[in-house]
């Protein structure tokens, strides 16, 4: 019998570490312990994250992580920052010193399979592009054989870029940059003929330094570069919460619930929209948050087209269209999974 | 408390114990690998989905996934093992490592990909409500439905639905109420309303079942989300990439244009995108824990995306899907495969 008794302890406590030492890990209770999450974001790009004149984060990607903080904390407010060079980044992620990364960082296979982390979703459908100058008359990519072209270091750009012209037997001559700032300098100084980004980072450029009447952005692009936060691997339970907090800022834009009418809402009879607010409970639990995740997130953050319009659509100096990043529904390519 | 309880206990929790470590110890793909076969839950018995036919082989869209991830692991296409389960046993089958995936036509969820000890890997298929017409009507979309006669069954989603897609078109529904399925049908195909609406895939399978497809169409809109797709257990994220970056390969074959029989022709095209779908340019079958050759293997054996959704949804099945939202990105639909580098 004391050998039984022996037994079932072992067999209780070893039934029991397995799932206590997964759980001691997960990012979700590190941040509900530290009151705080933790956000690898650019360093300044205009639209997606950059430091106001009072220091006050703004941006697609903070947002984002708001939003997160809202859902995860209920208060939209507890972030910190940590702005990131792309060489540094996935490394912040791994080593655990930040709990996301939403800068701007393009979802592929290598980063998604090979890295040690995982993507969540796509907060932005982005492609690579060109950027020249008005008065050099270049209209399309293809005119750009034997040009010299600014690029950044350690980004996906450089060897899109080289593959393009490659496979149409145009040779360039890329000019690489440590970083986006050293680029931006060179381009704007006359250092290059052309410089290669994805189009809302030259979007971005163009606006912050009022440029638009000297250059522009080649229409076509080379490339698919769908942004989206990073999480790490085996981090399930955290990749959930990330995950489903775009899509609930998806969900609330495409019911038409809004930072201004979300009260209201919550008296909708409408099961999708019950089911996004909390009256109807569930959803919370099984993500490990409280049932006002997603009320908190549209009352503090808005719903994804406010923060599109807000940073770089109409209401921010890119004027970036909704193109793409529209709702399904309205010809583009963002689409919730059902909260139910 | 009683000697026969306590072994009972202890049993039980050395069962727990070696069977939870199991399945974190041996992530499937290992498995897979070891065991030669691709153990795959499936619906078994939905049209162009998941089907035994005429010639008892396996057909459908769900079954041409579980295919693409055995070519992809195995190098061999054939070696699946299909495993039909109904609605209420595919999830504990899964969870419980009866599977190593389930692709049985499942919506993905919030509650499904939270809550179960599951995660899903990328939609397959954008199901959603649509409806079906008679082809004699000549109807080509479904605004031409508002104020006619359309079988909805009362109080569910549909109804719903309805009223709001047309009132946001500012078109009036006039949804003709049924309590029960059958009886909605039978309506249907006596004529009584101009249109059923239902999910895409539960209308075909009774108009395939009915033996009447040849005078039905599909309409091409879908009006709600339901999203289907694999899914996996959770933590398991070497297998979950697998799967998931089988279903972007299929697409992305189809972006560049890659089909079954021309995909040996691609392995001397000079561009990158090919040569590293192809594994011409390695990198990627080693950060999945594959050959390099596992998305040449897929496109040889199985098919591009488009190939698929063609012989068994498509033109070349008996359902005749457009293919409306599941088109590829860059031509009007959703189906966006994430970079291959």
């Amino acid at each position: 019998m004391q050998l039984l008794n022996k037994l079932v302890t072992i067999g209780l406590a070893a039934a029991f570490a397995l799932p206590v030492a997964a759980h001691a890990e997960s990012t979700l209770d590190v941040v509900k312990k530290r009151g705080q999450v933790i956000c690898g974001v650019n360093t300044g790009l205009g639209g997606f994250s950059m430091a106001d004149s009072q220091g006050k984060w703004k941006g697609l990607d903070v947002d984002m992580c708001s939003a997160v903080a809202a859902a995860a904390l209920g208060d939209a407010t507890k972030i910190k920052v940590t702005p990131l060079s792309a060489q540094q980044r996935f490394t912040a992620l791994q080593s655990g010193e930040i709990d996301m990364l939403v800068r701007n960082s393009t979802i592929t296979l290598q980063r998604d399979a090979g890295l040690g982390i995982q993507y969540t979703g796509v907060n932005f459908y982005d492609g690579q592009g060109f950027m020249v100058s008005k008065k050099s008359g270049v209209k399309e990519i293809k005119e750009l054989g034997g040009a010299t072209i600014c690029v950044a270091q350690g980004t996906t750009h450089e060897a899109n870029m080289a593959g393009y012209f490659r496979s149409r037997n145009l040779s360039i001559k890329p000019v690489v940059y440590e970083s986006q700032d050293l680029m931006y300098q060179a381009f704007f100084g006359g250092r290059c003929d052309a410089m290669t980004q994805d189009s809302s980072a030259l979007a971005s450029a163009l606006a912050t330094r009022d440029k638009s009447g000297e250059y522009m952005v080649l229409p076509e692009l080379i490339s698919k570069e769908p942004l989206g936060p990073f999480v790490r691997r085996g981090d399930d339970q955290w990749a959930a919460v990330v995950r489903w907090t775009l899509y609930a800022m998806l969900e609330a834009e495409e019911k038409g619930v809004t930072q201004a009418n979300v009260d209201e809402m919550l008296k909708s009879p409408e099961p999708l929209i019950q089911n996004l607010l909390g009256v109807k409970e569930g959803n919370g639990k099984a993500l490990g948050l409280d049932e006002k995740w997603a009320y908190n997130i549209v009352k503090q953050v808005g719903n994804y087209g406010e923060s599109f319009e807000r940073n770089v659509g109409q209401g921010s100096p890119l004027k970036l269209q909704r193109g793409v990043n529209a709702l399904w529904t309205k010809g583009g390519l963002m689409y919730p999974m059902p909260i139910r | 408390m009683g000697k026969r309880c306590w072994w009972a206990i202890t049993a039980l929790v050395i069962y727990s114990v070696i069977s939870g470590s199991a399945v974190a110890a041996d992530p499937t793909l290992d498995v897979v690998k070891r065991r030669g076969e691709v153990v795959c839950g499936v619906n078994g018995s939905l049209p162009g989905f998941s089907l035994l036919n005429a010639v008892k082989e396996w057909e459908g869209l769900d079954v041409d996934l579980c295919r693409g991830v055995a070519a992809a692991v195995l190098g061999k296409a054939d070696r699946v093992k299909f495993v039909p389960l109904t609605p209420q046993q595919r999830f504990q089958e899964l969870a419980s490592g009866g599977i190593d995936l389930l692709a049985a036509n499942s919506t993905i969820t919030l509650q499904r990909s939270a809550g179960l000890g599951l995660q899903f890997t990328t939609p397959t298929y954008y199901d959603g409500q649509a409806f079906v017409v008679p082809k004699k009507l000549g109807i080509n979309g479904a605004t031409a439905l508002a104020s006619r006669g359309v079988c909805t069954l009362r109080a569910t989603t549909h109804e719903a639905n309805l009223k709001t897609w047309f009132g946001e078109r500012r078109l009036k529904a006039t949804p003709f109420l049924f309590d029960n399925q059958d009886d909605m049908y039978e309506a249907f195909f006596q004529g009584r309303c101009v249109a059923v609406t239902q999910d895409s895939t539960a209308l075909a399978a009774t108009v395939v079942r009915s033996g009447k497809a040849a005078d039905y169409m599909m309409l091409p809109d879908i009006i709600s989300r339901e999203p289907l797709g694999p899914y996996v257990r959770r933590g398991d994220d070497a297998w979950a990439d697998v799967v998931r970056w089988t279903q972007y390969a299929m697409l992305e074959a189809e972006a560049l244009g890659i089909t079954r029989d021309k995909v040996s022709e691609y392995l001397r095209s000079n561009d990158p995108r090919v040569q590293r779908l192809l594994g011409v340019a390695p990198g990627n079958g080693k950060a999945l824990g594959l050959e390099e050759t596992w998305a040449y293997n897929i496109v040889a054996q199985v098919g591009n995306y488009g190939e698929s959704y063609e012989r068994n949804v498509g033109k070349g099945s008996a359902l005749k899907f457009a293919r409306g939202i599941n088109a590829l990105w860059n031509q009007g639909g959703l189906m966006y495969p994430m970079p291959f580098r």
